[in-house]
């Protein structure tokens, strides 16, 4: 396991030698025992990092941010920024310099090995065991096949798998491949799979296939996907956090559009409004669809879209279920390389459709 | 529904005048409610227009209270219901709710000297008070004019302001001249420095661009008004028009109903947000 | 009126007020949502810690049609009014922050413009609160901010868990007509249970929260710290979404649009959604100007209308301390820090003496 010192202690040579500018990371929050994403420009800042299971946060997000305000203030940046990364903040990075959006030598990575463990799942806390009140946590940890939680007077030690963000369970690289440095260790795959600890691990796609196996007609998928949408506020907290979802204008919402000087009232006029703002299930379907069809061959899966739901659809099927196309069809694995060409920018000449040729 | 205030009246568009031709159009709508005499307004308020299936926007009026029997609006084409009026042909039917907002303090201005400065398409929220004091010619002292587009083309008003001569004094101006152009050539601040109109008993009234306010204020300051003499309007997006949708509020007040008109002294204290 | 209702009565309660539709909180989808229940269901409890989202969509919904247009066959424009007419309702289990919060939607959606549809809605609505014996989140600060976990504000009646049974409090006509309506199912309540609600009452009143400091000086503090660049750093990890505004029970910002069926003719309706103040294209102009480009700018209008502008206007902060907002944060974005944070700065810039 990582020791938050050393990663502390790489900040802050990294910061107080100017090789980069600042460090995305996470520090301790004020809500409880959840961390927080933070940038830090300050090397006594580092001291403010932190690693345990609740860093959940995809830090890729925090790149998007700082593109877009360097592009307010239109400078190009003098040195790269910092960017702590678990294997799927990594894969996100990979997919942004893919698409050109992030170049590799804008960005010093920070690779963080979750190795065999992974990310705490709040919700699934809540009644995890006996006796424990998320309520009352003021801290959790990383221990071997475990996390500890601690309360101001007692300690648990319950085992990781059960209280695991899905995703983590399914994770396709705990450990980051891009990096410019790495804290913690490669697991071995057998070791990964060995440990009895996540049988899931094994499957990427382990909740979609129940999912397919619960609900297993048209109908049946109707009936469910219905009763999720229908609760959608569209407050766009999965388009928010979502590090894909970089898009200056986004289709469901063609009021934020780009306006610049030159923008024509024509242009302003004929804006097409796909998807009504109302959150009623045919324009709460539009949405979520045309989203998960953007992230195809994109989502790598950091879950964080499903995590911040706050009426708690389960955004994470429909995008493994994109993701499980694009791997079995094109044999594509988002975010593995930076080297490979984007699955939807690219064609095989034996691709089976002619139009794609 | 009795007290609806999202219910808009319907008005008729009986005539339309093209003020300003290009790509940053302005066309004045003359409109008379269908439905009796609708509502009565201030100088300096506002009203929702609404072009059904393209949506609402807040456009001041721009004919004095004086007048009964119509409204009229100066609209530049700006967006998705700016456009969709300068489609329009006459006979057309709009909706219409209002009036909104506060208003200009005329009546506390008699026997003062007043000092209009506009630009562009910002001589609408001030041509009722200017109309009014026209209309209303001894409660006034001195009426200056300070008015300017980019070029001759781009002076809204041109008959109307030239019908002022005589009762005010008229100083037009553009910021790149045409052959035959007499008068001033250069920004309004500029020609409003030039002129030097006295702060003595006046009051300055000025709307335009965010820019030009901000160098018309600052000459103001120059000239020797003090703040409480310098009104001007504020605009910011809008939906409902009476305090509750939440977006054009200055800190604790809301545009569209403790607004539009501001002297600079209760201004400059709120925060500079629009 | 006090009465007393036992526990395993709830249901029968309920089934007492035939004339009313009755809303609980209920779980489904791992989700605790005002529901409609039936009369009788023995299993109704008011076990919830509390709901997602607060009561206000009862009043004042996510959509609402104003009027829906077409064209007459010479193809002028022709309006007809929607007016909501629902039945009269009751929502059951409503925390006295939630209660709190009703009474500002009253005030913004009252005022010098009554909202018609609003007060359409929210004239056949009565809420039964539920005291909190014990904070329902860790995230609850409703005692400094005017509120009281055994507040009555906004409530038509409120109940007060006393284990095996309720102490049910009337607290307005509507009250009173709900527990006329149950009285087969209430009892008299002594002078015991009355000490026993009391004794809550202390209990929870001494339960420790988490504290906006020195609110009475918050108001003034904001608005000296408004050009503070604390805003910007509080506001650094803030994703942009809706969440903290949606999921507040005081929150009323709307916005309005044209929902057109068919460009010819033309008909459709005219629609007021939910909007939020933390959405960038929330004040940008047609110019593309926005007077609030970013984060800080957002956060800072959400908090100071909160703490600052709606206290100017009003004498009471807007917030009711329920901690939805911190809560359902994705980044732990803290509306009790950001305001102690921006509040202690600037009592510490201002000069001693003042």
């Amino acid at each position: 396991m990582i020791d938050p010192e050393e990663l502390r202690t790489r900040a802050r040579d990294l910061l107080e030698g100017g090789q980069v500018r600042a460090v995305i990371g996470y520090r301790r929050g004020t809500r409880g025992w959840a961390a927080e994403p933070v940038v830090i420009t300050r090397s006594e800042e580092a001291q403010d990092l932190v690693w345990d299971p609740s860093c959940v946060h995809n830090l890729a997000l925090y790149l998007v941010q700082d593109r877009r305000r360097r592009g307010v203030l239109r400078g190009p940046p003098d040195r790269p920024i910092g960017i702590l990364a678990k294997g799927c903040d990594a894969r996100a990075i990979v997919v942004l310099m893919q698409e050109n959006y992030v170049q590799r030598d804008e960005v010093y990575i920070i690779g963080l090995s979750c190795e065999s463990s992974g990310m705490l799942d709040e919700r699934k806390l809540a009644g995890a065991a006996e006796g424990i009140d998320p309520q009352d946590l003021e801290a959790v940890d990383f221990e071997g096949d475990a996390f500890v939680l601690s309360s101001r007077h007692q300690q648990w030690r319950l085992p990781a798998a059960g209280v695991m963000a899905e995703r983590c369970l399914e994770c396709r690289n705990p450990c980051p491949k891009v990096h410019d440095t790495l804290l913690g260790k490669e697991p071995r795959e057998q070791e990964r799979r060995g440990q009895a600890l996540t049988p899931a691990m094994s499957d990427p796609f382990a909740e979609l296939q129940r999912f397919e196996q619960t609900a297993d007609s048209v109908e049946a998928r109707w009936d469910f996907w219905s009763r999720q949408f229908d609760r959608c506020i569209r407050c766009f907290a999965c388009r928010s956090v979502c590090p894909m979802c970089y898009c200056e204008e986004c289709m469901v919402d063609s009021i934020s559009f780009v306006v610049t000087p030159d923008t024509t009232a024509q242009e302003k006029a004929n804006r097409l409004r796909w998807i009504e703002r109302s959150a009623s299930r045919s324009d709460n379907i539009g949405y979520h669809l045309t989203r998960a069809l953007h992230l195809a061959g994109r989502c790598i899966d950091c879950g964080e879209c499903e995590r911040v739901c706050p009426v708690r659809i389960p955004l994470r099927l429909l995008n493994t279920k994109m993701e499980r196309e694009s791997r079995e069809r094109f044999g594509y694995e988002p975010g593995a390389s930076v080297e490979v060409a984007a699955l939807l920018s690219s064609f095989r000449d034996d691709d089976p459709n002619d139009f794609i040729r | 529904m009795e007290g609806n205030s999202y219910l808009p009246q319907l008005a008729r568009v009986v005539d339309i005048h093209e003020e300003v031709p290009g790509e940053r159009a302005i066309k004045t709508f003359r409109l008379e409610f269908i439905d009796g005499d609708g509502f009565s307004h201030k100088c300096g308020q506002c009203a929702m227009l609404s072009i059904f299936g393209r949506g609402e926007s807040m456009i001041s009026i721009a004919s004095s209270p004086l007048v009964h029997g119509y409204k009229q609006f100066s609209i530049m084409r700006a967006g998705r219901v700016t456009s969709a009026f300068h489609e329009l042909a006459v006979g057309a039917l709009v909706g219409i709710r209002g009036p909104f907002g506060n208003s200009f303090p005329v009546n506390d201005w008699h026997g003062k000297h007043l000092v209009f400065i506009g630009g562009g398409c910002g001589l609408a929220p001030i041509w009722p008070v200017i109309q009014t004091a026209v209309t209303k010619r001894e409660d006034f002292g001195d009426i200056t004019v300070f008015y300017g587009g980019r070029s001759p083309r781009d002076i809204m008003y041109r008959s109307e302001l030239e019908k002022l001569r005589g009762a005010a004094e008229v100083y037009l101006s553009v910021d790149s001249p045409e052959d035959g152009w007499e008068e001033f050539c250069g920004f309004v601040p500029a020609n409003l420095m030039e002129k030097e109109p006295s702060p003595e008993d006046a009051i300055a009234i000025t709307c335009g661009p965010p820019a030009m306010i901000k160098f018309v204020i600052k000459n103001l300051h120059a000239l020797g008004f003090q703040d409480e003499q310098i009104y001007t309007t504020v605009e910011n997006k809008m939906k409902c028009g009476i305090g509750k949708c939440g977006r054009c509020n200055l800190g604790k007040d809301y545009v569209c109903t403790k607004g539009p008109v501001y002297s600079w002294a209760d201004l400059k204290e709120l925060p500079q947000e629009y | 009126m006090e009465r007393i209702l036992d526990k395993g009565r709830l249901g029968a309660l309920v089934a007492a007020l035939a004339d009313w539709t009755v809303l609980a909180p209920a779980l489904q989808d791992g989700l605790w949502a005002y529901r409609p229940v039936a009369g009788g269901e023995a299993s109704l409890t008011l076990g919830h810690p509390n709901t997602v989202q607060p009561p206000k969509g009862q009043s004042f919904p996510q959509r609402e049609v104003f009027f829906t247009f077409d064209e007459t066959p010479d193809g002028q424009p022709r309006l007809t009014p929607l007016v909501p007419r629902p039945a009269p309702r009751v929502v059951f289990g409503v925390r006295p922050c939630d209660g709190q919060g009703l009474t500002h939607l009253d005030q913004v959606f009252g005022e010098e413009a009554p909202d018609a549809y609003y007060q359409a809605r929210r004239g056949t609505l009565a809420y039964v609160g539920l005291a909190c014996n014990s904070p329902p989140s860790r995230h609850c600060f409703c005692t400094c901010v005017g509120g009281s976990p055994f507040g009555e504000a906004g409530l038509d009646v409120l109940m007060i868990d006393l284990s095996d049974r309720y102490l049910v409090r009337a607290l307005t006509p509507v009250g009173e007509a709900l527990m006329t309506a149950g009285q087969g199912v209430l009892t008299e309540a002594g002078a015991q249970d009355r000490a026993e609600a009391q004794q809550r009452r202390l209990a929870a009143l001494a339960h420790p929260q988490r504290a906006v400091a020195a609110p009475q000086a918050v108001p003034e503090r904001l608005k000296a710290g408004f050009g503070s660049a604390l805003w910007e750093r509080l506001a650094q990890p803030c994703i942009g979404c809706g969440i903290c505004t949606f999921l507040c029970p005081t929150c009323h910002c709307f916005d309005i649009n044209d929902e057109v069926a068919s460009q010819s003719p033309v008909c459709g309706s005219r629609v007021r959604t939910w909007d939020s103040c933390q959405f960038p294209d929330f004040t940008m102009h047609t110019s593309g100007h926005n007077p609030r480009p970013d984060l800080g700018a957002r956060l800072r209008q959400r908090v100071s209308h909160k703490f600052q502008y709606y206290f100017e206007n009003h004498g009471v902060f807007q917030c009711t301390g329920c901690g939805r907002c911190i809560t359902a944060c994705p980044v732990g974005i803290d509306i009790v820090t950001v305001v102690n944070q921006v509040a202690a700065e600037a009592a510490a810039m201002q000069p001693a003496d003042s």
